[in-house]
């Protein structure tokens, strides 16, 4: 019986197109998805260049995450419903009176459908398979094809996925006798799921996340997420205890839930269904037979009149929307969306562990999550509306009545965007009580109406329309939900196809963002353009729809498509060609605006640009050029045009020691004039790339000055395209992007394959900091050394403009205020503009003025901030040497320019979410405080760049970035106590260890780093803390500050960190010199880890503690991949009895902290650096109390991959 | 008041000619639309009902012409499908005002007065809360004649409506149609020959798509007076009968025995008595001889 069973399912799917849908749709996306990541669409759009293997075991395994997350959404209609379709079909009554047990039919049916998603899956594998062998795929990213990742994925993730998922569903859809309660089921997972991958990114709960994923990706996550490039590209996925309890966790689960469904399930026919309140059950008898009633029926008014017909309309769409929101698919989702949004709003904004404040605006971003739900629910009740009536069978007698079909869809409609409505406004209400429990009272319920009634709804009736037309095309309403669920990701994705214009995308176009300076900015014209551009397009598919509209019985697709001509006729004609007209005109315009009027380069087209500029102007990349060594302008701000206009001078001196005859102009694509004062004449204007080329017409000697006289005005803003950076509150633009500067500026393509590909020369990125002649500029700037500044900025009347240096005058003139800034000492040739309505707190630390620029109602930190300009200003010039300046000011700008600080000489402009409206938690469990932090960080740069800046070449940012953050960590230190810095210091290693699995060329050493922050920032500041505590903090320091007397404002050639390391190294005792081979010369990663420990007490009342654990280090290579030294003999091994394989390590002599920890936290017993020479160790300590907790390197110091199990707690 | 069908011709995309060439005029009073299952009755009531295109084909009612201004009919339009659901968790009551209100009647006051004399009239008011999915047969079937005469109809179309009803239910819902389809045209499809029997004042006869007859059922068995025979044969004898004579109907009787019924001009052989010609007579000569063609 069960074969036949079996075979009848199977035939049923056979024969029934959505089967063959799926597969065609599943083989295609994940087909194009390998394709592309190969690089298929290499032609059209930007070369794929990666050092990464796409088609690597790891790789495999998110591509195919990626894809098999959306079968999910097939369980209820094919696994779940197997059951319930006999049911429905009513075949139950016969097939339930025949010969079989329940064993057999439940596992036929379950068993059946499973193998259907299986055969549906495997289009997924084959179409990955096939997509790395499309034409055009780019072989370098690929590895020969293996058979055994594709199964491991099988067999211990998608198989056991699909059982598990498969298995609850077929429960839910079975007893409920509902397809809805298994998608809500599905939804409910996934946002399960998503909230244990966000859960795990905290380091502590990952091994929780990585037990209770139903997926299992947290459990790969778990091995996996510190693997290097070379791991990544040549590792097996692996199977081993976490994933195997994972995998048996749910594996259980899943019989367990199987076993409770044969339990339950009868051969009877009631649904399981909830119901409350008691059951009463009364008897009825049927009376008044036969006979023979008058009837006589009360006159009523039939109405048919347009007003009528629209007050039916606004009637019937209540009907539909109490239908929806009664409905438990509904409930469901929009409880569960709630939940993710509360989940959210606790972690708002969180940075380094603080989270921001409640800022209304914040709590709207965070209901961005809501999005999915909102559509989901779009999707799916467009569906269900409109095929409700058919599914219920009360479709003949609603579709004779005389009401129009445009009532009837119109109807729907509405009740769609009640709906969508509803769903918004519990954004706001759920922010709302957010806000109060917080205790924020500053509700901005204007914004909150604002932003989801005028400009989210728009967006979601877009969808609306689509998904309506899509379900009237569709007789399946979930066939139809998925067809939706596909779009809505799909579209966006054809960007990886090439393309890239929003004007051929449904409902894409700019987006808006919103800030406290600034509001929306000038960007909310353009977002409404482009909306009700798609608005135009979704009214045409709302009259689609009317035509398309299924009324009565519809025998084929001919035929549904005769009736929609027949319909096509009346007002529709008109109304269809306005709105077309409409849509297209628009798109038109756009079109013409981005592509004709301007130029608008493809990523393609700037990806080849880029190779044009290397090949054309590489040359004159070491041509000298005169240096600047004054700039003085003029900067006129107009914020309410957004509108900037500057002239200004440069005085430039020939410092080389021979002739120069060209001057090489790099300036920007606004409107400029130059002018030098010596004769010469344009032999070269590129419009393209605004590289000019200047022959003077008498070459300028060594030791001869020029001047530059420029201007430089934007083009004129317009609604579409904004062509300056201005902003109505809050401009913040550097030099940079507003002045020309002198010589080739690089730009290149960095993927050493991509510069093959187009025939150019593997990338340096930079010279080796031991290449001599390489030392002639800084890294900030290569035009010029120490310049003299001025700049007279002026701006709108209500507004205050800052520009680095010190303030000389302030009038106002013709209704604008000037400000007149001169900077007393040299500085780097970098400097910016701000302008905002500031408020300003003033304060002096010993003569300095120090000044905070903030936006008001921005109070809430800037006492923490002053806090940390005072300390870092104390640390600096205690240990360094004197800060140059008489002032530090920090400058508020938008968190829509960026979420970042950035230090100028004495001025540093701070982005209001980098410290502003952090909420810090000063408690013990809080996190960092952050507004401080950084504050002392940006402080540090006034020495660590604005007085000792790094040469042009690799690693040069460690003399300014890990330094800082050295600084920071130490002010840290010397405010929370040592004991506290693990939180910090773990923080940061999980996030180098982290952030370099993203490499995507190389990861150098830190003293040869190519300027990614995860090395310069945590592994910098993690090395420079570990050093001091090695050499001590004051060694370290005062060899820091002999290093600044030398190279501080020094002309070229500048310094390197080879200068630095080695000013390190004659400080540190040669036992400990291996720590800077370790750490500025290699990747050197340590294993360190407790294996026992045991303490008793003896009988003087002392403890005695046997401790044993490990100690090994290993190294990486450019690509992560790891070895043990550069000679075979650099390396010993250590085997237990108990371990498979032996542990390797480098060779040791090296100094690692042994830590003993009593009953409170910060009770530490012991801590001292032992001399490791083996990977084994064992050791007896005496210790006078109680011990709780030891570690090896217990505040982890160290770069260490796996940094909990240093501490064990006994 | 007249409905005219004029050519009315529909294949499926199965192949299946549902609809062949039927022509029909019909006027005021009930009107019986007899064949057997798959004749392509429903199909023809959904045709004039607007819910289903034909291929070919005409059809007006009095000034409206129903295929290009399905509209109209709608607005005076009573239909009740051969099987119907209805939305789950709705009571009788909401289900009719909400179904009122599509059918035009905006008053809020006079939507409750009607659908509450509806209720009374077919006897539903006191499951009025009830929801309507929870009916048994009979009170389903009811609630459709409830819907039906919301707007007033002056075309009402029931298709196959006495299927499954008990005795009792059946009679009362024979009894209301023929009280409402007095003053307007009633279009009635059936398989059971009783129902046309009791009811209609004219009728046609349909199979395979196309009308096999029209007439009045009261002169119609007329016509075939003197032409029914009936006699009582072996069970082993039926075989040869059926072969030799025109056998139109055969059933048991208690002893085993079985009654023929035969249509001839003349008496077909010694042993055949004359019988009472019925209206299935008419209906069986009717197919047969579409067999036979």
């Amino acid at each position: 019986m069960f074969k036949n069973i079996f075979i009848n399912e199977i035939r049923y799917w056979i024969y029934r197109p959505a089967f063959y849908i799926y597969c065609l749709i599943f083989f295609f996306i994940s087909l194009m998805i390998s394709g592309s990541a190969a690089g298929i669409f290499d032609a059209v759009t930007v070369t794929v260049g990666s050092s990464l293997i796409v088609n690597s075991p790891y790789a495999l395994g998110g591509l195919f995450g990626a894809v098999s997350t959306l079968v999910i959404f097939l369980y209820p209609s094919i696994i779940g419903v197997s059951v319930y379709r006999d049911f429905k079909s009513n075949m139950y009554s016969i097939l339930y009176s025949y010969p079989f047990t329940k064993l057999e039919y439940l596992l036929a049916k379950f068993l059946s459908g499973l193998l259907i998603v299986n055969i549906i899956v495997f289009t997924i594998g084959l179409g990955i398979a096939c997509g790395f062998n499309l034409p055009g795929v780019n072989p370098d990213l690929l590895t020969e094809f293996e058979l055994k990742p594709y199964l491991d994925i099988y067999v211990i993730y998608i198989i056991p996925n699909m059982i598990f998922t498969g298995a609850i569903v077929f429960g839910i859809v079975t007893f409920t006798r509902n397809i809805s309660a298994g998608f809500i089921f599905v939804i409910i997972i996934l946002i399960l799921q998503g909230f244990l991958v966000s859960f795990g990114q905290e380091q502590e709960n990952r091994l929780i996340s990585a037990l209770l994923d139903p997926f299992g990706d947290m459990a790969l996550d778990y091995y996996t997420r510190y693997w290097t490039v070379a791991e990544q590209n040549e590792l097996y996925i692996p199977i081993k205890e976490i994933v195997v309890y994972n995998r048996l966790i749910w594996m259980s689960i899943a019989s367990f839930i199987f076993a409770g469904i044969y339990k339950l399930f009868s051969f009877s026919q009631n649904a399981f269904s909830f119901s409350f309140g008691k059951k009463n059950s009364t008897r009825f008898i049927k009376s008044n037979f036969g006979g023979i009633t008058k009837i006589l029926l009360p006159k009523v008014n039939l109405s048919f009149s347009k007003s009528t017909k629209l007050s039916l309309l606004w009637k019937l769409s209540n009907v539909d929307f109490l239908y929806i929101i009664k409905s438990w698919p509904f409930i469901s989702i929009v409880l569960v969306g709630l939940l993710i949004q509360l989940i959210g709003l606790f972690e708002l904004g969180n940075i380094f562990g603080t989270a921001t404040l409640p800022r209304t605006w914040r709590i709207l971003q965070v209901g961005n999550s809501f999005t999915l739900a909102i559509n989901i629910c779009t999707f799916l009740y467009a569906g269900l509306l409109i095929h409700r009536s058919r599914i219920s069978n009360i479709s003949q007698l609603i579709d004779t009545t005389p009401a129009p079909i445009w009532v009837l869809y119109g109807s729907k409609f509405l009740a769609i965007v009640k709906m969508q409505i509803v769903l918004l406004s519990l954004v706001m209400v759920s922010g709302v009580i957010f806000q109060t429990f917080q205790g924020y009272y500053d509700f901005q319920i204007g914004l909150y109406l604002h932003e989801l009634i005028a400009l989210n709804l728009i967006y979601y009736i877009i969808w609306a329309l689509l998904s309506f037309l899509i379900q009237a095309l569709i007789p399946n309403p979930f066939l139809g939900l998925f067809v939706m669920i596909v779009l809505f990701i799909g579209i966006p994705l054809t960007n990886l196809a090439g393309i890239e214009q929003a004007i051929f995308k449904y409902s894409q176009g700019p987006g808006f963002s919103y800030s406290d300076m600034n509001g929306y900015g000038s960007g909310l014209n353009r977002y409404y353009i482009y909306k009700f551009y798609w608005l135009c397009l979704g009214v045409v598919f709302y009259i689609l729809t009317l035509l398309f509209y299924n009324r009565g019985y519809v025998s084929s697709a001919v035929e549904k498509f005769k009736i929609a001509k027949n319909r096509f006729r009346g007002v529709i004609p008109f109304f269809i060609s306005v709105f077309t007209i409409l849509f297209i005109s628009i798109g038109g315009y756009i079109y013409y605006v981005n592509n004709i009027l301007n130029i608008r380069k493809s990523s393609k087209e700037s990806e080849i640009e880029t190779v044009e500029w290397e090949k054309k102007y590489k040359k004159f990349e070491n041509y000298a050029q005169p240096r600047i060594v004054s700039v003085n302008v003029n900067v006129d701000i107009f914020p309410n045009t957004r509108d900037i206009s500057a002239s200004g001078k440069y005085t430039m001196v020939n410092k080389s020691s021979k002739s120069i005859d060209s001057i090489f102009l790099d300036h920007n694509s606004a409107i400029n004039t130059f002018k030098f004062d010596n004769a010469n004449t344009l032999v070269l204007e590129d419009t393209v790339y605004n590289f000019d080329i200047y022959k003077l017409e008498k070459p300028l000697k060594p030791g001869d000055s020029l001047s530059l006289a420029f201007t430089v005005k934007n083009k004129p803003n317009t609604t579409l395209r904004n062509n300056s950076s201005v902003v109505y509150n809050g401009t913040f633009i550097n030099n940079f992007t507003l002045f020309p500067s002198l010589g080739y500026s690089g730009g290149e393509l960095r993927d050493d394959k991509t510069r093959e590909k187009y025939g150019l020369p593997p990338n340096e990125l930079k010279p080796h900091p031991s290449d001599s002649t390489a030392l002639g500029n800084t890294y900030i700037s290569r035009d010029s050394d120490w310049i003299d500044f001025e700049a007279v900025v002026s701006t709108s009347k209500d507004q205050i403009a800052i520009a680095p240096g010190y303030l000389q005058k302030e009038w106002i003139e013709n209704d604008r205020r000037y400000f007149h800034y001169k900077m007393d000492s040299k500085i780097l040739n970098f400097y910016a503009f701000n302008s905002a309505r500031y408020e300003v707190l003033k304060d002096k630390w010993r003569d300095v003025n120090l000044e905070i620029y903030y936006h008001k109602g921005h109070e809430y930190n800037l006492d923490r901030m002053m806090k940390g300009m005072k300390a870092a200003l104390e640390y600096c010039s205690e240990n360094f040497s004197p800060y140059q300046h008489k002032q530090a000011r920090i400058i508020e700008f938008p968190r829509t320019a960026g979420t970042f600080a950035q230090s100028f000489p004495n001025t540093i402009p701070f982005s209001e979410t980098i410290g502003f409206i952090a909420d810090v938690d000063d408690s013990e469990e809080g996190g960092n405080d952050y507004p401080f932090y950084v504050t002392a960080h940006e402080i540090a740069h006034q020495w660590w760049a604005h007085q000792v800046i790094g040469a042009d070449v690799l690693g040069s940012t460690m003399l300014s970035e890990s330094l800082s953050e050295y600084v920071s960590l130490k002010i840290i230190e010397s405010v929370n106590g040592k004991n506290k810095m693990r939180k910090f210091l773990k923080r940061s290693l999980d996030t180098y260890l982290t952030d370099r699995t993203f490499e995507r060329k190389r990861e150098n050493a830190l003293m040869y780093n190519d300027g990614q922050g995860y090395i310069h920032y945590q592994k910098g500041s993690l090395i420079f803390y570990a050093l001091s505590d090695y050499i001590g903090e004051n060694t370290l320091n005062q060899a820091l500050s002999t290093y600044v007397k030398k190279t501080a404002f020094q002309e070229p050639p500048y310094t390197t960190s080879i200068e630095l390391v080695n000013e390190l190294k004659k400080v540190t005792p040669d036992s400990l010199s291996y720590v800077i081979k370790d750490m500025f010369e290699t990747i050197t990663l340590y294993e360190n880890k407790v294996i026992s420990a045991k303490s008793k007490e003896l009988e003087n009342g002392k403890f005695q503690l046997d401790l044993e654990f490990n100690v090994s280090k290993y190294r990486n290579d450019e690509k992560g991949k790891m070895f043990y030294g550069d000679r075979e003999i650099d390396s010993i091994y250590f085997q237990s009895e108990e371990m498979k394989k032996p542990q390797y390590s480098v060779y040791l002599e090296d100094y690692i902290d042994v830590g003993v920890f009593g009953e409170n936290d910060d009770n530490e017993l012991y801590l001292k650096k032992h001399k490791i020479t083996s990977i084994n160790n064992k050791l007896s300590i005496i210790l006078d109390k109680k011990p709780v907790e030891v570690g090896v390197d217990p505040y982890n110091k160290l770069i260490d991959t796996n940094s909990d199990d240093n501490r064990v707690k006994i | 008041m007249e409905l005219i069908v004029k050519n009315l011709t529909k294949t499926y995309s199965n192949k299946v000619k549902a609809l062949d060439n039927v022509n029909l005029r019909i006027g005021v009073g009930m009107f019986g639309l007899l064949g057997p299952n798959g004749a392509g009755k429903s199909t023809l009531m959904r045709t004039i009902a607007t819910i289903q295109s034909p291929d070919e084909g005409k059809i007006h009612f009095n000034e409206i012409d129903v295929l290009n201004d399905k509209l109209s009919l709608r607005k005076v339009l009573g239909y009740l499908p051969q099987s119907f659901g209805v939305y789950p968790k709705m009571s009788a009551e909401q289900l009719l005002n909400y179904l009122a209100s599509l059918k035009g009647i905006q008053n809020k006051e006079e939507r409750k007065a009607l659908v509450q004399e509806l209720l009374e009239i077919t006897n539903l008011y006191d499951v009025r809360n009830k929801n309507v999915d929870g009916y048994s047969g009979g009170m389903k079937q009811r609630f459709g004649i409830a819907q039906l005469l919301l707007n007033n109809p002056k075309l009402i179309i029931v298709d196959e409506p006495t299927a499954g009803l008990d005795p009792a239910e059946r009679q009362r819902f024979l009894n209301v149609l023929r009280e409402v389809g007095t003053n307007c045209t009633v279009i009635f499809s059936t398989h059971i020959v009783e129902d046309v029997k009791e009811l209609c004042n004219d009728m046609a006869i349909m199979n395979g798509g196309k009308i096999l007859r029209h007439v009045k059922p009261a002169k119609s068995t007329k016509e075939i007076v003197g032409k029914i025979w009936t006699k009582s044969v072996k069970r082993s004898d039926l075989e040869k009968f059926e072969k030799k004579y025109n056998v139109l109907s055969s059933n048991y009787n208690v002893d085993n025995s079985i009654n023929v019924r035969v249509f001839s001009e003349k008496r077909p052989a010694v042993g055949f008595k004359k019988a009472e010609p019925q209206l299935d007579d008419v209906y069986f000569i009717a197919l047969k001889e579409d067999n036979t063609n």
